[in-house]
């Protein structure tokens, strides 16, 4: 089996990021990014890319009175 | 009084459980909530509505299955039937031009070098990136922000949203190309790099 080029390997980038392809192509992917400077560079940069919006949209202050709303709401509501 | 409306849960282990299993999500869905109404009085309302539907719809959930999938269900339900009919609407987004590798390629032809990509981004402040996110498409939204801020596989998404795994794919896509411009134009406006 032929090893895949850089335009096989990029097109697969996202969902190799994502953890979402079958574990044969990720291997071939992996291995495509290991010998492959410019890919990797790529690839590392969407991987960055994704932990920055994790990073920086998830982490939001929970103020405390909506800590208190919530409990106070799950002592007060019977289930149905 | 108050007080005496308040019935007790007719099943404490449930309570319990929802306790114990459900509350330690609302700092992830308040995150979530603020990203889909855009302003903190509105996410807080969602959140608590949310987690009201949730609690009354707990003995319905069974359990093993997935939890986590289950409230976001419950969050962008509630979003999509309650709040957002009096949501701005976005900007359109012109996504059908955009290439992959947008923004890699816009720095890159900036002169910054390939290492150095990564900490321009970082150096944006946490509300450039948070209005980027928001000022998507809806449909693209939800997908980047449940893939990419909380984490979520294909097919939970699609469940979590009720669409065809191939509609979640092409979301995110199309999604991500669509912030990487928005990223841009704030990199850009902050003088991040030098034209």
């Amino acid at each position: 089996m032929c090893p895949i080029d850089c335009q096989q390997a990029l097109k697969q980038i996202e969902l190799f990021l994502d953890g979402e392809l079958d574990p044969s192509l990720h291997a071939e992917v992996r291995q495509h990014l290991g010998g492959c400077g410019s890919c990797a560079d790529r690839s590392e940069f969407q991987r960055h890319l994704k932990e920055l919006l994790k990073a920086k949209c998830g982490c939001d202050q929970v103020p405390a009175h909506l800590v208190e709303r919530v409990s106070r709401l799950l002592h007060e509501t019977p289930p149905a | 009084m108050a007080r005496s409306r308040a019935a007790p849960p007719d099943d404490p282990v449930l309570k319990e459980r929802f306790e114990r299993d459900v509350l330690p999500l609302l700092p992830n869905l308040f995150s979530a909530a603020l990203r889909l109404t855009r302003n903190p009085s509105d996410a807080e309302d969602l959140v608590q509505e949310a987690y009201l539907r949730a609690f009354r719809g707990f003995s319905g959930f069974e359990e093993g299955t997935n939890l986590r999938a289950w409230m976001y269900r419950i969050l962008t339900n509630t979003f999509i039937n309650t709040y957002r009919k009096k949501q701005r609407e976005p900007v359109t987004v012109q996504e059908d031009d955009l290439e992959d590798w947008y923004l890699y390629d816009k720095l890159g032809e900036t002169g910054v070098e390939p290492s150095a990509e990564a900490e321009v981004l970082r150096r944006m402040p946490d509300e450039d990136v948070q209005r980027a996110l928001e000022d998507l498409p809806e449909g693209f939204r939800l997908a980047v922000l449940l893939a990419d801020v909380e984490g979520f596989a294909y097919k939970e998404i699609a469940e979590i949203l009720d669409i065809p795994i191939g509609t979640v794919m092409s979301r995110l896509h199309r999604g991500r190309r669509a912030l990487e411009k928005a990223l841009w134009e704030k990199v850009r406006e902050r003088g991040l790099v030098s034209d």
